[in-house]
């Protein structure tokens, strides 16, 4: 069974529809990655998903209905939101920063096995870690809440090429315990490679739904995936108006 | 030498409380993100209850209690407009908010509380509790001044040692970021508004016998508890703690003065000020230059 079950979800922001009857589904253990050029609606999706924003549709985790749920709330059912933007606390230190968020049933061993890296920067306020420290930080923060899905904005944008390689190895990680995960990614290549399920967003409509595999082998197919007829912008204009 | 420590220990009491409602006014700012201007008017509505209380003829222990609860009520019911309706605007509009609403308490209080008709206002504590240097210290200077510092170490070890502390430095910093991981936002919020209602009725009480009891004047306190926040820089409990008292024990060396009687209520409006302008230095030298 899917963990998160997304049904023609329509997400308005200044009132006009930014994601446009999208449906999505994220199982456990997989990774679900979701494309699309800038301003496809990406982020508003995932927004619409948590809570950030109000959407209409249907949004389940495990079969239970949370569309008319708070964030809040979508968050204690078990639905994660790793936020685009590195949102740690950076007043507060490392080890707060996942303590806050701890589980009852969590430890933050589980943190910092999956980032050993934390360990030694336990006691460094959030807002003073690197960036790439501070993106292992709200992962592992999501973590130890014990969710059932994660949903993840663009952990990679502006970290080293080695950095981003030890985040999706976590990633991978994180799926293979049970955990469904929705990966959002500019990084098209390296997000299929570790991932499950494809998705591409265009102008707030999925275009293409399949196995990353497939859509890893064209690069030629995703190019066309992102940018519809837009090398042929013209085209598509002239075809409308036949 | 004793003409002026006299009326600096007198006004030790009135110090303690403002270092009080310094510290709550810092306490709602840093985890709700509101300069909150009702925070004496919530006070002196809970004292007000006891006050009816206590001259309707119920014992003062049970008033106080119910005093210190309907200051808490009355908290929970601004926080909830401010969280309500307002948690998403900036802090200027916030402060204009609180501004506002405590126009309309005063309005409401002194209508409720028969305007400047006098009060009889119970001492929660009274007498000295010693003499030093040959000054009386009374039990209620003691008093305040004891709850002023026990309440600030509280701030302090409850924000950095417990879960709910760890849970509301969160919420005040990144609310969003805070609600995703699944925080009770808006009752952690509510918690705040009655924690310093109930905080802030408590300090009235003891502070309103030395006062012309009626409800504007001690709404009107907020200022020297704002005046001590912003010695705390809205932010240091600590600071706040000595600004607060400090204040206190100014305000009592001028109303000692032949001339200074009248004017004592101008002495946090100078603090402000002065504070203020102190903050600005860098400003006003880098514009200088
Ligand atoms: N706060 C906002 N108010 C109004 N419109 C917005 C807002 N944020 C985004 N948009 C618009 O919504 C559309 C989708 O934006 P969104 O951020 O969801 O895209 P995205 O796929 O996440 O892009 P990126 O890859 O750049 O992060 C864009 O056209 C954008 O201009
Ligand atoms: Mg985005």
């Amino acid at each position: 069974m899917s963990a998160l079950a997304i049904e023609n979800l329509v997400v308005n922001r200044t009132g006009i529809p930014v994601v446009r009857g999208v449906n999505l589904i994220a199982k456990a253990g997989e990774i679900s990655v979701l494309l699309g050029s800038n301003g496809a609606g990406k982020t508003t999706l995932l927004e619409g998903i948590s809570g950030v924003i109000p959407a209409s549709g249907r949004i389940a985790l495990d079969g239970a209905d949370l569309t008319r749920s708070l964030a809040g709330h979508r968050a204690r059912a078990g639905l994660s939101h790793v936020e685009q933007g590195r949102t740690v606390f950076g007043e507060m230190t490392t080890e707060e920063n996942l303590r806050v968020a701890l589980h009852p049933s969590a430890s933050l061993d589980q943190a910092y096995a999956l980032f050993p890296e934390l360990v030694q920067r336990r006691t460094v306020l959030a807002g003073m870690l690197s960036g790439g420290e501070q993106q292992m930080l709200v992962i592992a923060r999501s973590l130890v809440g014990l969710p059932k899905v994660v949903l993840i904005d663009e952990m990679s944008a502006g970290l080293a090429p080695v950095v981003v390689g030890r985040l999706m190895s976590a990633v991978r990680k994180l799926a293979d315990s049970g955990v469904a995960v929705v990966l959002v990614e500019q990084f098209a290549a390296l997000a299929l490679a570790i991932g499950n399920r494809a998705y591409v967003l265009r102008r707030g409509q999925m275009v293409f739904e399949g196995g990353c595999a497939e859509l890893a082998k064209d690069p030629a197919r995703l190019h066309h995936l992102y940018l519809g007829d837009a090398g042929e912008t013209g085209a598509e204009e002239t075809r409308q108006h036949a | 030498m004793n003409s002026l420590l006299t009326p600096a220990v007198a006004g030790l009491s009135a110090g303690g409380a403002y270092a009080i409602l310094g510290v709550c006014a810092i306490f709602t700012y840093r985890l709700v993100a509101v300069v909150n201007f009702t925070g004496a008017a919530i006070g002196a509505a809970g004292t007000f209850v006891m006050v009816a209380l206590t001259e309707h003829g119920m014992p003062l222990f049970p008033a106080v209690i119910i005093g210190i609860l309907a200051g808490a009520l009355v908290g929970v019911m601004i926080g909830g407009v401010m969280t309500k309706w307002f948690s998403g605007a900036s802090a200027t509009t916030k402060a204009a908010v609180t501004a506002a609403l405590l126009v309309g308490i005063i309005a409401l209080g002194l209508r409720l509380t028969g305007g400047q008709r006098p009060h009889l206002f119970p001492d929660l504590v009274s007498g000295s509790a010693f003499r030093f240097a040959g000054v009386e210290v009374t039990w209620g200077s003691l008093l305040t001044v004891t709850l002023a510092v026990g309440l600030t170490i509280a701030s302090d070890l409850f924000l950095a040692r417990t879960r709910t502390g760890l849970q509301m430095r969160a919420l005040s910093e990144r609310p969003m970021a805070a609600e995703l991981i699944g925080i009770r936002v808006r009752v952690l919020a509510l918690a705040v508004w009655g924690i310093m209602g109930a905080v802030t009725a408590f300090a009235m009480m003891i502070i309103a016998p030395l006062r012309s009891p009626d409800f504007m004047s001690l709404s009107l306190l907020v200022v020297p508890a704002l005046a001590a926040a912003l010695i705390g820089a809205f932010r240091s409990f600590r600071a706040a703690l000595l600004g607060g008292v400090l204040i206190g024990i100014v305000e009592g060396m001028v109303s000692a003065l032949e001339f200074g009687a009248r004017f004592r209520g101008v002495v946090p409006f100078l603090v402000i000020l002065i504070v203020l302008l102190w903050s600005q230095r860098g400003a006003r030298w880098d514009a200088a230059r």
